[in-house]
């Protein structure tokens, strides 16, 4: 007889069985492989160099355009790949949660973990790139990445999960998802400076998470400076969304073989 | 010790059709109820299962036996996990590992290796769990030259292999068998059942749900018999099976009657009216055993004189067998058919017929026995066998009989020498 292990121990390993599961059937029979991991972000910070350079200036305080929205593109993607990826995670294995038992958030987390691989190759080049540009980064600041990491997660962690759950009930999930993310995308400091948003509608601004997560971002490793006020906002609303995600997906988990 | 599962006065209900409606639809449909006035939102629900108890001991062994859509998989389901139900309480004590479906935790597109591991840590098992079983699963599924080929380029019975093989080498306290196991080859199926007899002896327990009666008769001791959702019966396995057998017979039977009976017509001037099983004091019977005497009773109305016609009346089994032929001219006993109603019977004394489910047919012949003029069917009737260990349709003839044993003192050594 198998001695009764930790549950959670259990979870971890199915989790990871399945992240790896997800990551093979990814770049299986791509001939790219994990690169596509960077040029997916590097393509993107391409077009924008041209037009923000060339076209419509940006004021960036002195930093290499290339090196400003590569920064907010890393995080930003993470977000962007990984949301639809967990909201679909559940319904494109129905035949799974038809058939057998296992504690079912195993699939979003999966799924997310899974992006968060391509996020660390990414967040790699983006090292490589701050110490190609001579950019200076100090110690207290760097300390600041995990919390900043951190609070990214609990909301994508929270949006994941509750959107997995709902997608199951309306598969209108999906699209609309899709929409929110492009919507949100010029909602968050990607291609612009926070301070080009108007003082008085700064606090606004930053109940976004986003908005604080990349502006955190940007000014540990490209501004030498710690992190503003402006990150308790956005730590509030990712762990009140990450409560609300995991309250719902739990409190419709039971139904879902049912439905789907 | 407590039983490792109470199932306990459990019911669950589905939703037929579409469970989430989406807007267009919705608006329609407020149309139609406005356009009506009525109700038009009646939802239609599906009992899969009513109320439903039933317990399973340590080591215990219990086949789910019914028709197709009678609640079986549902019940795995609900033990499983997999679904919740809608009332009652399903309380499991201990590992449980389900095979419901083929195939099902495997991804097609990875090895046979990766999906042992993943499988097993669907199942529950740590990474380091399966690592320590792999070679075993291997072994057992016998599919070692392809264990580093993508699994969706199985054959179906290597799928079903390599899905007995972690579900059963992972050592469960309940372990629960759906219909699966009907895909292996013979010889496979043989190990399966070897396999689940020695987890039994080790402790584990079995639900087991199967069509094949001698699967379920050589792996469980207890059956209940569930039918529209509800426990109709339970008893040993032996009960179980043959009370299966008696309601497929009789479904059989009974389909069979209603189709040939719709080609029924009275052309030939006659008519079949009603065709009976009597006992010896010609009350109709539906039970009887085989050293009784049973008389078959043909009530026919005529249209028209007929004069001379033959009898035949048959008797089969309810797989179709025919047990007896009997022809009334053969046996020098013409028949005369006036216009009005008659009957005429034979009486078999006893009836030596071995336990099992019978039905009579009987046609009514033409004069020279070329053609039938009219046609008729009994309904089944059960015939039991004395003994109770014996098995019903393993035999058809119970004659009657005396044994006798004559002993003669042993050949000995000086007997042989005299």
């Amino acid at each position: 007889m198998i001695a009764q292990t930790n549950p959670l121990l259990k979870l971890r390993d199915l989790i990871w069985a399945w992240t790896l599961r997800t990551l093979r059937g990814r770049y299986q029979q791509s001939a790219l492989g994990w690169l596509w991991a960077i040029v997916q972000p590097v393509a993107t910070v391409a077009i924008f160099a041209v037009v923000f350079t060339r076209i419509v200036p940006v004021d960036t305080g002195g930093v290499p355009y290339i090196l400003f929205s590569y920064t907010a593109v890393v995080p930003w993607t993470l977000l962007a790949t990984s949301l639809p990826d967990m909201a679909m995670s559940l319904v494109q294995n129905m035949n799974l949660v038809g058939k057998i038992y296992f504690p079912r958030e195993a699939l979003p987390i999966a799924a997310l973990l899974a992006r968060i691989a391509d996020f660390g190759i990414s967040f790699i080049l983006l090292v490589i790139l701050v110490v190609i540009y001579g950019i200076p980064v100090s110690l207290p600041a760097l300390l600041y990445l995990p919390l900043i990491f951190l609070i990214q997660i609990a909301l994508l962690l929270g949006l994941g999960i509750g959107t997995a759950a709902l997608n199951v009930f309306y598969r209108d999930v999906d699209p609309l998802l899709k929409l929110i993310i492009q919507v949100w995308f010029y909602a968050s400091p990607i291609l612009y400076p926070v301070t080009l948003v108007p003082q008085q509608w700064q606090w606004l601004y930053f109940l976004n998470p986003m908005a604080g997560i990349i502006a955190a971002y940007r000014d540990v490793l490209i501004y030498d400076r710690l992190p503003g006020e402006y990150l308790l906002p956005a730590a509030l609303v990712s762990l009140v969304i990450f409560a609300l995600g995991y309250w719902f997906f739990k409190r419709v988990e039971f139904q879902f073989a049912d439905i789907i | 010790m407590p039983p490792v599962i109470r199932f306990i006065d459990v019911s669950k209900r589905y939703n037929l059709g579409l469970t989430r409606t989406s807007l267009p639809s919705v608006i329609s449909q407020w149309a139609k109820q406005v356009l009506r006035g009525g109700n038009a939102s009646a939802r239609k629900y599906h009992w899969a299962l009513r109320n439903v108890s039933f317990d399973l001991e340590k080591g215990e062994s219990l086949a789910l036996v019914g028709p197709n859509g009678a609640g079986k998989s549902t019940i795995l389901k609900l033990l499983a996990k997999i679904t919740n139900p809608t009332s009652g309480k399903v309380e499991v004590h201990g590992q449980l590992s389900a095979l419901i479906e083929l195939g099902a935790g495997f991804h097609p597109d990875l090895t046979g290796r990766e999906n042992i591991y993943l499988n097993g840590t669907i199942l529950g098992l740590s990474y380091k769990d399966v690592q320590k079983r792999f070679d075993e699963i291997v072994a057992f599924s016998e599919i070692e030259e392809f264990i580093d080929t993508p699994v969706k380029r199985y054959s179906s019975g290597m799928t079903v292999r390599l899905g007995f093989a972690v579900a059963s080498c992972i050592e469960p306290d309940i372990l629960l068998v759906d219909e699966v196991l009907a895909v292996g080859d013979a010889s496979f199926r043989q190990k399966c059942i070897e396999r689940i007899k020695t987890l039994l002896n080790n402790g584990t327990s079995l639900i087991f749900v199967s069509h094949d009666m001698g699967l379920v008769r050589s792996v469980c001791e207890r059956a209940i018999y569930i039918e529209h959702g509800q426990v109709q019966q339970s008893g040993t396995s032996g009960e179980i099976i043959d009370l299966y057998n008696q309601v497929l017979d009789r479904r059989r039977i009974e389909k069979m009657n209603r189709a040939e009976g719709a080609m029924e017509d009275v052309e030939g001037g006659v008519e079949v009216i009603k065709v009976e099983a009597l006992d010896a004091n010609g009350n109709p019977v539906r039970e009887t055993y085989g050293d009784q005497p049973l008389e078959i009773r043909v009530k026919y109305a005529a249209y028209k004189d007929i004069g001379k016609a033959n009898a035949i009346i048959l008797i089969y089994r309810s797989d179709g067998l025919m047990c007896a032929n009997m022809r009334s001219h053969l046996d020098g006993y013409p028949l005369h058919i006036t216009k009005g109603e008659g009957e005429y019977s034979v009486r078999l004394e006893p009836l030596q017929l071995f336990g099992g489910t019978y039905y009579a047919i009987t046609w009514i012949m033409n004069a020279d026995d070329s053609d039938g003029i009219a046609y008729g069917a009994s309904e089944w009737f059960e015939v039991r066998n004395r003994v109770p260990g014996r098995e019903a349709h393993i035999a058809v003839y119970e004659p009657n009989r005396r044994w006798s044993q004559n002993l003669r003192t042993a050949v000995t050594e000086t007997a042989r020498q005299a």
